[in-house]
């Protein structure tokens, strides 16, 4: 009876087979917004402002104000990085004074007890990465009661708890900078695979939804084979890049990683398989995890974004609130030596196309 | 004497090919499992036998394989550990943070084994003179090891781990140390495990725990070195572990316990105790990771493979009921 039950299993899996007979893409159903392929901006329909306003704020135009910015954690080379951009920018603008201060570890409820506090002990401005963009909407609406101007950047609040949120990276944006880095790197008639944590984890099936739409779109003759899942398990992630590798061959040229973890796990897959040089690695990572490999050259694209600009342009744009010279319905925003920023979505400003960290820069970065 | 019976008393009436396939039947039934699925997506898809492959599949699951030894003693003897995957985790950081901090690679090897021992002889101690249900105390002890990785290490991973420290990396007549790792410590344990009077007494443990005191067998000391011999395996599936790849990721692997777990049970030892073998959870591992890599070779989603050991599982655990019920 055991025998029978095991071996009907086993049968299930090959049977299973026939009926999945094509590759998995790990991509979403929605609709997808595909940029130009040479590089002009896209589309964007328009929405009208639909974040929060502060009541009774004070006129606060030119003169000296004091920011707080409360991350999801400090002590972070990620979070260090956006404080170093607020610094930047509140020495350039030369009238804010702004310090960082929030928890130790990435937790809602103390990230909200340092709001509520500097709510009472009253700033003119806030600066926030959420850890719950729900849990954390009320003591933002609390500050905006107070006249606080609210900036929000990295994770998002629900819209109305804030007056803007600085975007770091649209999908489309992530999704054209990694297949024309791929394309780049492995030629137009080659063929990819992806590894990626699961099928249904949100962000990353829009990335390879976005990925495929815009492949299609401007590398036609790109070879997308199939994707993989991971979880966020660096030895599993490894094991299914190398997998690919036995399974493909030749044919397989490129390997995208759609998270931190499945990026230097497929890195490794590739040097441990001596395939530096044949097949390009490319995918979302943080620099610290991939300097090996890009130092040894067998990772010549990172794709992310710069923290430090995205501290930086968040700072403008809460300077540019409080000033009054952003207000709903405006389209754009200067924001230093980033120059214009679009306004997308309603209220939020994006920070613009995402960064490729390289061998040049990538030693420069500590995250 | 009662020993003896405790642990022969069901077989002793059967002729000797029954008895062999009472000890070893589970473990021919994997085997079977392994080469029909290695046979069968070879055919569909070549590369899958292909030697590059079966390297992938041999390396990347032996510290599971590793880790399913130690808990298959635990499970023998009656008792279970749930805080496994959390403690490989934290014995792996551990070690890779003793790497980087400059101590010698042996010592970064040796420290989680001992740590490893150290806090299972604990789990030990509250299960066998505390009396507090196993599943009890690894639950607990697997909330304090998960929530204090993520506080100590704040994530953070653990990079520019010295070269020769990257045990699981080095071969051996072209072989992966991995491999041998799994091949040499799930023999040593078969033996120990049917040969020795100390590994007798854990399924005399497991079997019948009241039996097996009346039988003279000091029930607590034998339980926590049942823990601190898990310990060890632990420790050993940690540093395979961290030295796969050149980055330790400092959080637990998901869902490790229960893919160990599973490969003890699906291997053929029973839950409740008292019967089967290291060899079978070291199969059974391996059936795993052939698993998991055919789902790729097929063109399968990798949900499948949760599927497939959930049924086997299941398939096992009916069994042994079924067994138990006919020879009780």
């Amino acid at each position: 009876m055991k025998t029978k039950t095991i071996l009907m299993a086993a049968g299930l899996v090959l049977a299973s087979s026939a009926a999945y007979a094509a590759s998995w893409t790990g991509g979403d159903d929605l609709p997808t917004n595909p940029l130009a392929c040479d590089g002009t901006a896209g589309e964007v329909a328009a929405k009208p402002y639909d974040g929060g306003v502060p009541t009774n704020a004070p006129d606060r135009n030119g003169k000296k104000i004091t920011v707080v910015d409360v991350p999801k954690l400090i002590g972070v080379g990620y979070f260090s990085a956006t404080t170093k951009g607020q610094a930047e920018a509140a020495k350039e603008l030369g009238n804010v004074d702004v310090k960082t201060d929030g928890p130790t570890k990435a937790n809602i409820d103390e990230q909200i007890t340092f709001i509520d506090n500097y709510v009472t002990s009253g700033v003119d401005g806030i600066l926030f990465a959420a850890n719950d963009p729900v849990a954390i909407a009320p003591v933002l609406k609390k500050a905006l009661a107070a006249g606080i101007n609210v900036v929000g950047y990295d994770a998002n609040s629900t819209p109305d708890a804030r007056q803007w949120f600085v975007n770091q990276a649209e999908f489309n944006g992530v999704a054209k900078s990694l297949v024309d880095n791929l394309a780049k790197e492995i030629g137009e008639d080659s063929a990819f695979a992806i590894v990626t944590s699961t099928f249904t984890t949100p962000n990353q099936a829009r990335w390879i939804a976005e990925m495929a739409a815009y492949a299609a779109k401007c590398h036609p003759k790109l070879e997308f084979l199939e994707t993989v899942e991971a979880q966020e398990d660096n030895v599993l992630s490894f094991n299914q890049a190398t997998t690919l590798i036995n399974k493909h061959g030749d044919k397989l040229k490129g390997i995208v990683g759609m998270t931190s973890v499945a990026t230097p796990a497929a890195a490794e897959a590739v040097t441990q398989s001596g395939l530096c040089g044949k097949v390009a690695v490319v995918g979302l990572a943080t620099p610290n995890a991939m300097k090996p490999y890009v130092e040894k050259d067998c990772v010549k694209s990172v794709v992310l974004w710069n923290p430090v600009d995205l501290g930086y342009a968040a700072m403008y744009v809460l300077r540019a609130a409080a000033d009054g010279t952003l207000k709903p319905g405006d389209t754009s925003v200067k924001a230093g030596k980033l120059g214009d920023l679009k306004v997308v979505n309603g209220s939020e400003i994006l920070l613009g196309a995402p960064f490729v960290f390289d061998k040049s820069n990538i030693g420069q970065f500590d995250f | 004497m009662s020993l003896e019976t405790a642990t022969i008393r069901r077989s002793a009436t059967t002729g000797f090919a029954a008895r062999t396939f009472a000890t070893y039947g589970q473990e021919f039934i994997i085997l079977a499992c392994i080469v029909v699925l290695f046979v069968a997506v070879g055919l569909i898809a070549p590369r899958f036998v292909s030697p590059t492959n079966l390297t992938t599949i041999f390396v990347g699951n032996a510290y599971i394989a590793v880790a399913a030894i130690g808990m298959s003693m635990v499970i023998i003897s009656g008792h279970i550990d749930v805080s496994v995957g959390s403690l490989i985790g934290v014995l792996a950081t551990i070690s890779g943070t003793l790497a980087v901090s400059g101590y010698p690679v042996w010592f970064a090897w040796l420290a989680p084994v001992v740590v490893g021992m150290v806090v299972t002889s604990f789990i030990g101690v509250l299960v066998a003179y505390v009396r507090i249900p196993s599943i009890v105390v690894t639950l607990g002890m697997l909330s304090i090891l998960k929530g204090g990785l993520i506080s100590v290490t704040g994530g953070a991973w653990i990079t520019n781990l010295p070269p020769d420290y990257l045990i699981a990396q080095f071969r051996l007549f072209g072989i992966p140390s991995p491999v041998w790792f799994m091949i040499i410590l799930t023999g040593l344990a078969a033996m120990f495990m049917r040969y020795t009077a100390f590994g007798r007494s854990i399924y005399a443990i497991g079997g019948n725990g009241e039996a097996a005191r009346v039988a003279g067998i000091p029930v607590e000391r034998t339980t926590v070195m049942i823990f601190a011999i898990h310990g060890l395996f632990a420790g050993i599936a940690a540093v395979l572990f961290a030295t796969q790849l050149q980055v330790i990721q400092s959080t637990v692997p998901p869902n490790l316990e229960l893919t160990v777990i599973t490969a003890s049970v699906v291997g053929g030892v029973s839950i409740l105790g008292g019967t089967g073998t290291v060899v079978g959870s070291t199969l059974a591992a391996i059936l795993f990771a052939a698993i998991g890599s055919s789902l790729i070779f097929l063109n399968v989603s990798a949900y499948w493979l949760r599927a497939v050991q959930g049924l086997l599982i299941l398939a096992t655990v009916l069994a042994d009921m079924a067994r138990r019920h006919r020879i009780g």
